[in-house]
């Protein structure tokens, strides 16, 4: 999987692109962590070419939403493709994740949020 | 037209009827004609004895808009029926500018209670020919029609009134709160500075309308000279005094450089917020990121229930924001709170629960409404707090269908494969939404056990279980589902056989694809379907020689699938697989192919595609027009 990433102000936003399961999610997680020890904890997973997602991938993305948790950190989504989107929907994570439907309406959320 | 006159003149006889419905009639019809006759019948059904009848003449009256109309209503005006009066009176504003020459004549007639009639009126007009005959009445010998002269002249809002008003203020007593008023409705900078004399009366009233007056004209100088009143020891003159630097700084995007003894004010600006007015919300919401304390939480939570949902929404981002040390307020008010409230509440909690919070928080998981119950599950699993778990399951064999599927949810997100067996009871509740919550739980937790008790599953007795299996397999997704999907290709159920395919296609990791092969004869046209989608996601263009016999398959879908799939591929090396079916006898191939072509960059193809743009059905027209663009551009 590649993974770009993009520090704003405000947010570091991070493009996944390929498969998301246990060797690429732990790769992912530590790249997150490594975003920890500088301090951010305002994350944006542009998940538009992710092609494939499994239950490890899943579990990856729930732990590093508890890492942020813990840091009073803020985690955001969006561009999910429709097939991961159902899962989403039906593993219920759609209700603890806060899923924007493109980058820009995401990115936005913070900027609102660290204008009011 | 002498019929027309003739007509008129009985429908003016038919409003005398004693009967209702004759008159009613009468002045729709009276309404159709534009003859002055019509005019003076409907002014006189002004008077009729029913109301209704009375309001039909006056809207047909409202809609003639003349001088000759607006003259016959200005008798109206000195009326000895108030209902009258007042009809007449609105039927002019509804005429609007037609009727203000007639009101300027009238304006100095004997009647002082028409004069302030039509002063009213003109005001209401809002027409700015009026202002010179209203600064004349500023010096009437009525005290009621220079009162509403000057409050006419602050509706029209020209600054060729300020001189006059400033005289009438200077005159007379009884109109200064109207002049005050009035210039501030203006709202010229230039009244400020006999504005700013008028701060020295010591008529609360008046003072009270000087600095409403100042706030409105908003200019941002203003606020220093309001600032002092801020400390007023009347507390309505010292509101007005904030609430006139609040309009400013609205004005003004929040910017006036000025620090605002706020605390002080913490009752009257929430106040504001629960009344909804806009201004107040707008600067006290502004505020609040650094503004808070006990006492701003205990106020922010006191306003949720009063607030519209777009403040709702800022109230709840700013108390997310404040965070863990609103906890416990958050928590007390939670305990007496409606249910609406409580939803807010935890929507609110969800931004910055932790494990002590959830703690507190389980002991609302019985809730009597059910919809705060499903949301405290959610809100649990949320948290991440692994003690939650026992209450969970207890609210994953509540009552209400839809609290036990956030429960299974919430499991799914803090549970270890420990909890399966709980979790794989869920499979067996009676409603669908609680069955597929407990295998996305379970999909989430995975694991070896979780993997062979769905393989075993495959073969259940029910065949929504035998569903729930496969469709858990596909979405775990790791290698050790690869080998019990394969298997699954000769299950039973064709259903089965599918969802397995499509698992496969997913995970595209497939060792052996034999099977999948032996699938593209599968009596099922559906799984045939899957099996080409399959094949070509695991193996790409070597898939194509082994699906190329499907594009003659039985199943006019599964030949038009086929198509789309090789054409997905975008190789040019596959068109001539293709374009016998641009002359297809059936009209749904001739369009997958043409997109097909178009997709595989096939310029040979041109010619056929040019002959299609001539074909009846115009999606097949409409298929070609798009392809031969895109290759004529020679893009892909």
């Amino acid at each position: 999987m590649e993974i770009t990433l993009r520090e704003d102000a405000n947010v570091t936003t991070l493009s996944l692109k390929g498969r998301l399961d246990l060797a690429t999610g732990s790769a992912l997680k530590e790249q997150i962590i490594q975003l920890f020890e500088k301090e951010k904890t305002t994350i944006h997973l542009n998940l538009g070419e992710v092609e494939f997602i499994n239950s490890s991938g899943l579990g990856s993305l729930v732990s590093i939403m508890k890492e942020i948790r813990l840091r009073k950190g803020r985690l955001t989504l969006s561009n999910l493709a429709s097939y991961v989107q159902e899962i989403f929907e039906i593993t219920q994570l759609s209700h603890i994740f806060e899923i924007f439907a493109t980058e820009e309406e995401a990115l936005n959320s913070y900027q609102a949020v660290t204008a009011s | 037209m002498s019929n027309v006159i003739d007509r008129i003149g009985q429908l003016l006889a038919q409003l005398q009827s004693p009967d209702f419905y004759e008159r009613e009639e009468a002045v729709k019809e009276l309404g159709m004609y534009s003859e002055d006759e019509t005019v003076a019948g409907l002014v006189l059904a002004l008077e009729d004895s029913d109301l209704g009848i009375r309001e039909l003449a006056a809207d047909r009256l409202g809609q003639m808009k003349g001088e000759i109309v607006s003259q016959l209503l200005i008798r109206f005006l000195s009326h000895g029926d108030i209902g009258t009066r007042n009809l007449a009176a609105e039927i002019l504003v509804r005429i609007g500018r037609p009727a203000v020459p007639p009101l300027i004549e009238a304006i100095d007639n004997d009647d002082h209670d028409v004069r302030k009639f039509v002063v009213d009126v003109l005001g209401l007009i809002k027409d700015d020919a009026a202002v010179e005959p209203l600064c004349g009445r500023l010096s009437d010998e009525n005290p009621n029609v220079v009162c509403s002269a000057a409050e006419a002249l602050g509706e029209i809002g020209s600054s060729r009134a300020i001189t006059p008003l400033v005289a009438a203020y200077d005159g007379t007593e009884d109109v200064r709160l109207q002049a005050v008023e009035a210039l501030g409705k203006i709202g010229d900078p230039s009244a400020l500075d006999t504005l700013f004399g008028y701060l020295k009366s010591d008529d609360p009233l008046i003072l009270y309308a000087v600095i409403e007056a100042i706030g409105s004209i908003g200019l941002k100088d203003s606020v220093s000279s309001l600032r002092k009143y801020l400390d007023h020891k009347d507390p309505t003159i010292a509101e007005a005094a904030l609430t006139a630097i609040i309009n400013i700084s609205i004005k003004h995007g929040g910017k006036i450089d000025c620090d605002l003894p706020l605390d002080r004010f913490t009752g009257f600006l929430f106040g504001g917020i629960k009344n909804r007015d806009k201004n107040i919300t707008e600067f006290t919401l502004n505020r609040l990121t650094h503004w808070y304390g006990q006492g701003i939480v205990k106020s922010l939570l006191e306003v949720l229930d009063f607030v519209d949902e777009v403040t709702l929404k800022r109230v709840s981002e700013v108390l997310g924001e404040v965070g863990p040390s609103a906890a416990e307020l958050i928590l007390e008010k939670f305990a007496g709170a409606s249910s609406g409230t409580k939803l807010v509440l935890l929507d609110i909690i969800k931004q910055f629960i932790d494990d002590d919070m959830a703690q507190k928080l389980e002991a609302f998981a019985d809730d009597p409404d059910p919809e705060v119950r499903q949301k405290v599950a959610y809100t649990l699993g949320m948290a991440g707090y692994a003690g939650a778990v026992p209450t969970l399951k207890k609210l994953a064999v509540d009552e209400v269908g839809h609290v036990r599927a956030a429960a299974f949810g919430a499991l799914g997100w803090l549970c270890s494969e420990e909890e399966a067996d709980f979790l794989f009871m869920g499979l067996q509740d009676k409603y669908p939404d609680v069955r597929e919550a407990a295998m996305g739980a379970l999909v989430i937790v995975s694991g070896p056990r979780v993997v062979a008790k769905f393989t075993a599953d495959l073969y259940h007795q029910e065949a929504e279980r035998q569903r729930l299996a496969v469709t858990a397999l596909g979405l775990i997704g790791e290698t050790e589902v690869v080998d019990p999907l394969i298997k699954a290709i000769n299950h039973p159920e064709a259903s089965v056989r599918k969802s397995a395919i499509n698992a496969l296609a997913r995970i595209a990791e497939v060792p052996n694809v034999q099977p999948l092969i032996l699938a593209l004869n599968d009596e099922n046209s559906g799984v045939r379907k899957a099996a080409i989608a399959a094949l070509i996601a695991v193996r790409g263009e070597q898939a194509v020689p082994e699906i190329r016999f499907l594009l003659d398959d039985e199943d006019v879908w599964v030949r038009y699938h086929t198509i789309s799939s090789i054409g997905d591929l975008g190789l040019d090396k596959f068109s001539d697989y293709l374009i016998p079916y641009l002359e297809d006898e059936q009209d749904i191939l001739k369009i997958a192919a043409t997109k097909a072509l178009a997709q595989m960059g096939c310029k040979r193809a041109l010619p056929e595609l040019k002959k299609l743009r001539r074909e009846k059905n115009k999606d097949i027209v409409e298929a070609a027009e798009i392809a031969v663009s895109s290759l004529e551009r020679g893009r892909r």
